[in-house]
């Protein structure tokens, strides 16, 4: 009977209604609240739940500050911060690049010296806005089946080399890339820094989007070589076995190819929670946490009196240059000279 | 006494009758909200855009720009023109013929629609890459080399292939909704199948073809995931690089301006097709259904076609996700959170499926019946947040939630929202081509029985058009469960999604649980379809 | 006695078009009016105007002694109380018998007792919970019928609602809805072109043309006493033959009558109106026309006949008598006939 069943989808349309409304009104306490008597902390994270997310539940377990993170990538995690502006709920923000952190330096509080004293000056910026949590290396993932170490140029402008036609792959678009190629303009100078992109164009390498394609690409031989962050390697070897057909090479000359990232943390300045942000970023910067970074997410600590992971080449022989935090920001000038060089759109 | 009418000429004509109370006013009250949300986007981007420098001028001029402007049209193009070719003869096997399993083939034809463009790329990659799967599987018959999949015949195929059912659901809709009369007379003038599927049925699935070719060229246009993977540089890809690499938002609106200039683009040529024919019944009330056509040797092959469809569209992503799963369970992995999400998944997508289905419905209603300039203008208005990237779209209700309404930031209401702007043309599209389909006899024979015009929706076109509201419903669905700029940026903090998970594991290269989050996704947006399939079939069946 | 219908000087423009020019009509409590006319006529438009689906450019409409459309005065057409059966019937197919029926009433107790008594006016008895596309074409009109009257309507509104049906059960069929009407005593505007049909349903026809009325008057009357040349044509085959009067006689060739009492004014340009019932034919070597063509319709021969004059007349004649083609006849009247006189296509007294 028409009744009954206009009954039944009404109540089918109230009952998913009703749910999201009383889950926003519930969520409207947490979301733009005023410090209440219980603490918030509300961190934004570019980086993925999987790699800091267990971390970040110690955090909250051993110091009883009630903690939420807001996942997302370090682009959009940004833009909604500098969208967001000074009504923003952050209290945290941590970045997969030094580049994304830049961008919404304006935004953050300058980090007290306790906190700034533990890392080396490699790892801070010097206007001590925010602080590296760990460390990660550029390097060459190469395939083993085809190549051995002794096979690879001794830094990566001897990739430019026309034997390596068809063999490179590279992610143009990735911060970490371009990262990479900031550091290369800061050492190199821009002139050479365009020669060594436009010889590897010449080279046809193929384009992936992340790393993580160039990874397995490497491992399954699609291509000989290509440019990533270390760990990236050990997770899929985590995954695949020992005998995943690919390693890291961390050039032996340095150079740029073998510069050394920080993921970091910056604490809001508009953050009415200062004194538990103080509190998260000491603690991952403890020895606890920099321990996990090291053993679970494969990456350098960028405190002293960590032991670092065994499987990863050890920080001290990898010929890391030096490079301040603060050329590392400069992303316009870099995207400019992919873009001039035809390399991005 | 003077003759009346010469009293009463007034020498002008009087308005029409305006019904100042009741839902016909209603209903323009809620097209206009909806058109003013939609548009909250475009007035985001122009404020961000007026703080444009001679750098990013610059940007929009370089020839490089257009040139992959140029790239994104040449893909939107061709996976529409792919996805009509496919769609219309599956359309018409499944209502018109007496395809076996067709109840199967509907529910699989429409699930490709739920997978995340990403996951697609990274499917059609893994199976069909240099090294994948096929190649794998043909080497020991002396293939070395497959056919290349990055770039435009990769990236067309696969879009098309995830996003056919743009074009399958509103044209199937559309069709079982046709006058059988018309076929039938085609017949008698001795027409064969295919003649009168060119001339007389095609004509009059015009509105649902136009729909589907703007949501499909949108759909294009917007994508990111797929053509990254697949290597095919296009316009999206530039908006999210100024994004991604120089935090240039400036640079990012005014990019997202030429997009949404070519959105207009798009919407002006469909317009255009919108010449003024009608395409409701003139006949009796009767409806008998159509005697399907036999397909005789037919069968075979277009069970084959089915097949082979299916395969490439649903069942190899499902296998290649499925093997990526065992072997992460393998290694012992394990998959925190997925029950959380699949809750969270399920009931913000019925809820913006509702949502988005009573906001369209004014819009399609008064499109449908009464076009005039201002419902012409807000209908057109619907399809531009469909055609902004996501990232765009949840950045502009950042921008002004948190000033405007701080108490609806971050709430499941403003994701909501987002949703609307977003996917309001999945369901405007197959609503509007129904509710034309509606001779509007039936509406003024209600209204010559004394009954309201809100009666007469309720109890005569609403229940008329449900074909259409449960297409439109459907797709609203499965599009916004697999969402997933707008999901990151506005959700509550700690609302996960499948979506969200998956772009979370399949970030970081974990695989397996990316692997097992899109199953579940497209595990769950087949049951409801299938239901809803089942029920449609056996209803008209009677 | 209010009238249950009337409009006065309503006029409609589409564009260049005047669909309705200066429409006045009457239509008595319980009384049928056939509007006639051929298509594009505004006959229909005429329907929609009265039932609140156009809206006049000028003019007044009322119901019931109500005004429905008039100065300041718009009335909704669901307020309106004109119900309306559509050509193409228009029933809702996702509702059954009943429910198409019931969908006009008001939910309450007297509601299932007049859906009953609408389906036995209708001959529908017991096929309440059928659906639509269940009936047969006569069914579905008589549906229509039922659904439309149910409300109990002040008029009731029929755009041509035979013309889907084959002309076996067009008979049939107009019986039984004249029949409803009748017992159900609601008034009624009857929308055709067909002349038959007109005449048979209508306690008064109107013949339209071009958005005017032409002439309103009982059946017998329009067919025997149209006013103008255009109404005589509609009513079915007319010819004019030129007339002289002399004295009280009308001369023609085909004989002389009686003028009764005429006073034609002027008397040049004066035509009679003879229908082919109103002609005698009559072998004759010396007869006046010949036969050009004879059409056999079943109980009566209709002959087409050329008269030396030039001018050309038909004649009914029985169909025992065969008259052959080539036949010399002499035309002559019926001798009931009473003459109609004609001047410049009007009708003159």
């Amino acid at each position: 009977m028409p009744l009954k069943k206009t009954h039944i989808t009404l109540l089918a349309i109230m009952i998913p209604v009703l749910s999201v409304l009383s889950v926003s009104c519930r969520n409207e306490n947490n979301g733009v609240g005023e410090g209440e008597a219980e603490e918030v902390l509300t961190v934004y994270s570019g980086r993925s739940e999987s790699l800091i997310g267990p971390i970040i539940e110690q955090f909250g377990q051993v110091s009883g500050i009630k903690t939420q993170v807001k996942y997302g990538s370090t682009a959009e995690i940004a833009a909604t911060l500098m969208e967001e502006g000074e009504k923003t709920p952050a209290d945290i923000f941590i970045a997969q690049d030094p580049g994304g952190l830049g961008a919404v330096e304006d935004m953050l509080a300058p980090l007290p010296d306790a906190i700034l004293s533990q890392v080396g000056p490699g790892f801070k910026p010097p206007d001590g806005k925010w602080v590296g949590l760990s460390g990660r290396a550029r390097t060459v993932i190469y395939n083993t089946d085809k190549l051995s170490e002794a096979d690879l140029p001794d830094d990566i402008w001897g990739f430019t080399d026309p034997k390596w036609n068809g063999r490179l792959g590279w992610a143009p678009a990735n911060a970490s890339f371009q990262a990479m190629v900031t550091a290369m303009i800061k050492l190199w100078g821009e002139e050479k820094t365009a020669e060594w992109l436009s010889g590897i164009q010449a080279n046809n390498p193929k384009t992936y989007p992340n790393n993580s394609s160039i990874v397995l690409a490497a491992g399954s031989g699609e291509i000989d070589a290509g440019f990533v962050n270390h760990y990236y390697l050990y997770r899929s070897i985590a995954e695949k076995g020992e005998d995943f057909p690919a390693r890291n090479y961390h050039p032996r000359a340095g150079g740029p190819g073998a510069v050394i990232l920080v993921a970091g943390a910056g604490i809001l300045e508009s953050s009415r929670n200062k004194d538990a942000g103080e509190k998260f970023i000491k603690f991952m910067l403890s020895p606890v946490a920099q321990q996990y970074f090291t053993g679970q997410t494969y990456e350098y600590p960028v405190t002293d009196g960590v032991v670092t992971n065994r499987l990863l080449f050890p920080v001290s022989g990898i010929n890391a240059p030096v490079i301040s935090m603060k050329d590392m920001v400069d992303l316009e000038g870099t995207v400019g000279l992919l873009r001039k060089e035809n390399i991005i759109p | 006494m003077p003759h009346p009418a010469a009293r009463l000429n007034t020498g002008k004509s009087p308005e029409r009758p305006v019904r100042p109370t009741g839902p016909g006013f209603f209903l323009y009250a809620v097209s206009i909200a909806t058109a003013l949300l939609i548009i909250l986007p475009l007035a985001y981007l122009v404020l961000r855009a007026a703080g444009a420098d001679g750098a990013v001028t610059e940007l929009l001029w370089r020839p490089r720009t257009w040139e992959i402007l140029k790239r994104s049209l040449v893909l939107a193009f061709s996976v529409t023109f792919l996805s009509t070719l496919i769609s219309l003869p599956l359309a018409w096997a499944l209502e018109r013929t007496d395809l076996p399993f067709k109840r199967m083939w509907a529910v699989l034809t429409t699930v490709p629609i739920v997978i995340p463009s990403y996951v697609g790329g990274f499917v059609a990659v893994s199976a069909l890459g240099p090294r994948g799967l096929l190649q794998q599987a043909l080497e020991p018959l002396g293939v070395d080399r497959l056919p290349e999949i990055y770039g435009l015949s990769g990236a067309v195929m696969t879009l098309t292939l995830l996003r056919f059912p743009y074009m399958l659901i509103p044209v199937r809709a559309s069709l079982a909704n046709l006058d059988p009369s018309l076929e039938e007379s085609s017949r008698s003038l001795g027409k064969g199948s295919l003649e009168t599927f060119l001339k007389v049925i095609l004509p009059q699935l015009r509105p649902a073809v136009a729909g589907g070719c703007l949501l499909t060229a949108m759909t294009a246009l917007g994508d990111f995931g797929a053509v990254s993977l697949l290597r095919y540089e296009t316009f999206t890809w530039a908006i999210y690089l100024e994004y991604q690499s120089v935090f240039d938002r400036t640079a990012a609106a005014a990019l997202s301006l030429v997009l949404a200039a070519l959105a207009l683009g798009l919407l002006a040529m469909e317009g255009r097709t919108r010449a003024g024919a009608s395409f409701y019944r003139m006949g009796h009330g009767k409806r008998p259904p159509l005697r399907p056509l036999n397909l005789g040797r037919w069968k075979v092959p277009a069970l084959a076609l089915f097949s082979l469809l299916a395969l490439g569209s649903l069942l190899m992503p499902v296998f290649i996700l499925l093997m990526w799963l065992v072997r992460g369970m393998a290694a012992g992995e394990h998959f925190p959170g997925l029950p959380a999400a699949m809750v969270n998944s399920l009931c913000i997508s019925a809820a913006a499926a509702v949502i988005i289905m009573g906001a369209a419905f004014p819009i399609a209603y008064l499109s449908a019946r009464s076009p005039g300039r201002l419902i012409y203008v807000l209908e057109r208005v619907a399809y531009f947040g469909f055609a902004l990237p996501g990232v765009v779209v949840a950045l502009a209700l950042v921008f002004f939630g948190i000033r405007f309404i701080g108490l609806l930031y971050q709430t499941h209401a403003l994701l909501v929202a987002a949703y609307v702007i977003l996917f309001l043309p999945v369901a405007l599209g197959p609503l509007r081509a129904v509710l034309l389909q509606q001779s509007p006899r039936l509406e003024e024979a209600a209204y010559s029985l004394g009954r309201s015009q809100s009666y007469a929706l309720t109890r005569v076109i609403i229940p008329l058009a449900r074909p259409g509201i449960l297409a439109g419903a459907a797709l609203a669905f499965l599009v916004t469960m697999r969402e997933l700029p707008a999901t990151l940026i506005l959700s509550p903090i700690g609302f996960r999604t499948l979506a969200t998970s998956v772009w979370s594991a399949s970030s970081e290269a974990f695989f397996a649980r990316a692997a097992a989050d899109s199953l579940v996704l497209i595990a769950l947006s087949s049951v409801p379809m299938a239901i809803l399939i089942i029920k449609e079939r056996s209803r008209r069946e009677v | 006695m209010k009238e249950a219908l009337r409009m006065r000087g309503v006029t409609k423009r589409f564009g260049e078009v005047t669909a309705a020019d200066g429409l006045s009509i009457s239509v008595e409590k319980g009384t049928i009016l056939s509007l006639l006319g051929s298509s594009g006529c505004g006959k229909t438009t005429a329907l929609r105007l009265i039932a609140g689906f156009e809206t006049p450019d000028e003019g007044v409409i009322e119901i019931g002694g109500r005004t429905v459309y008039g100065p300041g005065i718009c009335v909704p057409p669901e307020k309106r109380r004109a119900g309306m059966v559509f050509q193409d019937y228009a029933l809702f197919p996702h509702l059954s018998v009943s429910g198409n029926t019931a969908f006009g009433l008001d939910k309450g107790p007297r509601r299932s007792g007049r859906v009953r008594e609408m389906l036995s006016l209708a001959g529908l008895d017991g096929l309440g919970s059928r659906m639509p596309h269940e009936l047969s074409g006569g069914q579905q009109q008589r549906l229509a019928l039922a659904r439309a009257i149910a409300p109990g309507p002040g008029v009731l509104l029929l755009d041509e609602p035979f013309s889907n049906l084959d002309a076996r059960l067009r008979v049939q069929i107009r019986e039984e809805v004249r029949d409803i009407l009748r017992r159900s005593g609601t008034a009624a505007v009857f929308v055709t072109h067909d002349r038959d049909e007109a005449f048979y349903m209508g306690d008064l026809v109107s013949v339209m043309d071009r958005g005017r009325l032409k002439q309103t008057d009982t059946p017998y009357d329009i067919y025997h006493s149209p006013d103008s040349r255009f109404v005589a044509e509609f009513m079915g085959t007319a010819d004019f033959i030129p007339c002289k009067l002399a004295d009280t006689l009308a001369v023609t060739v085909i004989g002389s009558l009686p003028a009764g009492g005429m006073n034609p004014g002027s008397k040049e340009g004066l035509e009679i109106l003879v229908r082919p019932d109103d002609i005698v034919l009559t072998p004759s070597a010396s007869g006046q026309g010949v036969i050009e063509s004879g059409i056999f319709q079943g109980s009566s021969y209709l002959y087409r006949i050329l008269l030396d004059s030039g001018e050309t007349v038909h004649s009914l004649a029985s169909h025992s008598r065969v008259l052959g083609t080539g036949t010399r006849v002499l035309v002559g009247f019926d001798p009931h006939y009473a003459p109609v006189f004609f001047r410049n296509g009007s009708r003159v007294r």
